[in-house]
């Protein structure tokens, strides 16, 4: 099927955006200046931009704690979110959350979070909210493959079903819980077949094709528009890095790395495929690149030159306000 | 130039103690090679360089304390300086 021009344009560019940041922010945790940690998710570009790209900006989103992509995608600016990275004041939570906590409630991003599994609960909340308050919107709740074997995963996957919930499951599925194959540690070997089990349309597909992720998400979200309740999507990724940055990564070899990324590349097949349809020349694919790269250069820049939080702000959202202690 | 530093890799980004240079200033390397040990507060890692080229000077002095982060050498290419 042939791409629409405009809409393949900005997806592509959406997925450089996220690649050029992970690939900076990595660069700059080493050195260094990122506290707490950081979740790069080079390589699962088009899971994120695939699902938002399908959705409407005020959904609402739960992810996880590799959500850079999501955030990215769901359009928070980059420098906020390069701020947020670095704990400065200028960040999504005022630098108090850093790589795992970005969130924009009042945007749809009911946040990252650092606990394995707790992303489609969260949504499957949203979703009961929507649902009681008759809005016209769905939930989205992203979950890893590790995530896929706690049981609160399953009781909100349950609990959708029954109800009938606006809610879209995405299993962000990279293949590797830290160091662990998904294959060693998961009963039955399909995850859409256990989705399937509780009663819902469960898919297994190709997270690295950027329009069968939208496709399938635009989908599920007439499905639960409709009435007709949530869906379970397997999307088959691959992160390039490492768990968390600066790992040694001795569990894989180099060869499965290289595989990955010369032939399932989602970037370079999705701009291949624009290039090859005469919808993107190769002048604008270099222009769009050159572009991406400045606006996170300003990004970095713009988190370098803010301030970090002021001390005399600490208790601020601590408590609701009850106890005194915050403004 | 490269700059060869010592990678903030856990969560907590406490100094490390440089043990050991196993490049001296001057000493031509190549990508790969082991310019240092350091030992973090759990173990001891290996630091290499990337590129080829001539090491510059020793910017910490064995047994000294290296915030995370830091650049400990630079690889310089032919016609470069510090």
């Amino acid at each position: 099927m042939t791409t629409d021009s405009k809409w393949g344009k900005e997806t592509l560019r959406q997925m450089l955006l996220i690649r050029n940041f992970e690939e900076t922010a990595d660069k700059l945790t080493l050195r260094g200046k990122v506290p707490g940690g950081m979740h790069n998710s080079s390589g699962q570009e088009a899971v994120a931009v695939g699902v938002m790209s399908a959705l409407d900006p005020k959904d609402v989103i739960a992810t996880t704690h590799r959500s850079h992509h999501h955030t990215i995608a769901k359009g928070m600016p980059v420098n906020i979110v390069m701020a947020e990275l670095f704990t400065k004041a200028t960040g999504c939570s005022g630098g108090r959350g850093a790589s795992m906590h970005l969130a924009d409630v009042e945007n749809g991003h009911f946040g990252g979070n650092g606990i394995v599994g707790a992303g489609v609960g969260i949504a499957m909340g949203a979703a009961v909210g929507i649902k009681q308050m008759g809005h016209k919107k769905v939930a989205v709740g992203f979950v890893g493959d590790g995530g896929v074997n706690t049981g609160r995963t399953w009781e909100a996957v349950n609990m959708a079903v029954i109800y009938k919930l606006p809610l879209i499951i995405i299993v962000d599925n990279n293949q590797y819980a830290v160091e662990t194959f998904v294959e060693r540690v998961t009963g039955g070997n399909d995850i859409a077949k256990r989705g399937a089990g509780f009663g819902l349309p469960s898919f297994t597909i190709d997270g690295q094709d950027v329009e069968e992720v939208h496709k399938y998400t635009l989908e599920a979200r007439n499905r639960a528009l409709a009435g007709e309740g949530p869906t379970f999507i397997n999307a088959l990724t691959y992160r390039y890095y490492g768990h968390n940055v600066g790992e040694k990564g001795q569990y894989r070899t180099q060869e499965e790395i290289a595989d990955w990324r010369s032939h399932r590349d989602p970037i370079d097949r999705f701009s291949a495929k624009l290039i090859s349809e005469g919808a993107l020349t190769q002048a604008d694919y270099e222009a769009m690149i050159n572009s991406v790269a400045k606006e996170i250069e300003e990004a970095v820049d713009f988190a370098e030159k803010s301030p970090l939080p002021d001390v005399s702000t600490i208790l601020d959202g601590v408590d609701s306000g009850l106890l005194g202690a915050s403004k | 130039m490269e700059e060869v530093f010592v990678p903030a890799v856990g969560m907590a980004m406490d100094n490390v103690v440089l043990l050991e240079w196993l490049k001296n200033p001057g000493d031509q390397v190549t990508a790969g090679d082991v310019i240092a040990i350091i030992e973090t507060d759990k173990t001891t890692m290996d630091l290499t360089c990337e590129t080829s080229g001539t090491l510059g000077a020793h910017r910490y002095a064995i047994n000294s304390e290296v915030p995370a982060g830091q650049t400990i050498a630079v690889v310089l290419a032919p016609g470069e300086s510090e």
